[in-house]
């Protein structure tokens, strides 16, 4: 992430000085402030969602969905702690309901839960952020509306192809980061 | 019919947990407090990441590269109308509904084109924006292949994309 950033910067503000020097420190405070406020509504929404997890979770409803979910969790995330198996749990329900927003308190929980301190990501921990980056939505709902209000004539009929994309996308993540676990795994013992 | 789901959820949950006796106001209360602290510590890198994002737009270095790639998308099958969309998916969800909604006024909502966007738009997530927000909260520095991987995945999704929208 640091190298992509720093890329991004430098590319950016050279690209800049050549075209318009004085857009910059304009087109920065824009995204700075932009920034403030998809904070504050996510403020409002993480609100919400963790008030009703810590529902779920004292009357031990958020274990009995870890429980129903546990053999995709346990193959997928080989070696992640049962502890964080309830927020995983919660996290792959919301976004596939298509709660993204909702998703993301519970993910970022089951991210610190998995964190060893050693600095570098583990399986576990790359295969929660490549499902959640490839997520299954069973629902569009976001672009049907779009879509209905450009005037579509029919515009439900997105679904179908969308969730046979998604899946593919989906399972194609999960073999990518399986694949790669299993080259860099390798590299580590051979080195 | 998802419009039916959030309300009859929280019902359920709040109905099961009166039947345990829990103080349902209490617990919320409890929950809700903590939103604030994890929106405080992943605001820096919301900030980070879109102001690059909006640097390389306005520098016009985001049109270079749309430019540039169109070639190899369309190789792909991937037609050049939506490969600003495909590039722009990974970094920003807002720019990307605000760019769909500028396909659908270009070409029509009904279009190949507009479907297409719909579809990659349905079957893709903001990468960059995942990658920062979920390892905000932990001391990891190295993410190894996490973030090609999710790519990688993005790419099919629109490569998968536009051939569904062709026979669908």
């Amino acid at each position: 992430m640091n190298k992509i950033w720093l890329l991004m910067m430098l590319l950016s503000c050279a690209a800049l000085l050549a075209v318009n020097p004085g857009e910059t420190v304009n087109g920065m405070l824009d995204a700075s402030a932009e920034a403030v406020e998809l904070c504050i509504s996510l403020c409002g929404i993480y609100a919400v969602w963790l008030g009703l997890l810590e529902i779920l979770e004292a009357s031990g409803l958020s274990e009995k969905l870890a429980k129903l979910l546990r053999p995709i969790i346990k193959r997928l995330f080989k070696g992640a702690d049962e502890s964080v198996h309830k927020d995983i749990a919660i996290n792959m329900s919301a976004n596939m309901l298509g709660l993204g927003n909702a998703a993301t308190p519970y993910g970022i929980r089951a991210m610190k839960g998995m964190d060893d301190g050693s600095g570098v990501a583990t399986r576990p921990m790359i295969m929660l952020m490549v499902l959640n980056a490839t997520s299954i939505q069973l629902l569009p709902t976001t672009t049907i509306g779009l879509r209905a209000a450009a005037g579509s004539a029919s515009p439900a009929d997105i679904i179908l192809p969308t969730l046979i994309a998604t899946f593919i996308t989906c399972l194609t993540g999960i073999c990518l980061v399986l694949l790669c676990g299993k080259i860099f795994g390798r590299r580590k013992k051979g080195g | 019919m998802s419009a039916y789901i959030v309300p009859i959820f929280i019902v359920l949950v709040l109905l099961y947990a009166s039947y345990k006796n829990l103080n349902t106001y209490n617990i919320f209360v409890k929950g809700a407090k903590g939103a604030i602290d994890l929106v405080v510590s992943i605001f820096p890198y919301i900030v980070a990441i879109m102001i690059s994002v909006a640097l390389m737009r306005i520098s016009g270095l985001t049109d270079l590269i749309t430019k540039w790639l169109s070639p190899v998308f369309l190789a792909l099958g991937i037609p050049p109308e939506v490969s600003e969309l495909v590039l722009l998916r990974p970094f920003t969800g807002s720019g990307s509904f605000a760019l769909l909604n500028d396909i659908f006024a270009t070409y029509g909502a009904d279009s190949y084109i507009s479907r297409c966007a719909c579809v990659i738009m349905g079957s893709s997530e903001t990468v960059f924006y995942v990658a920062t927000v979920y390892f905000s909260q932990t001391k990891v520095k190295k993410l190894l292949y996490a973030i090609p991987c999710a790519l990688i995945a993005s790419l099919v999704a629109a490569i998968v994309s536009c051939l569904l929208c062709r026979v669908m």
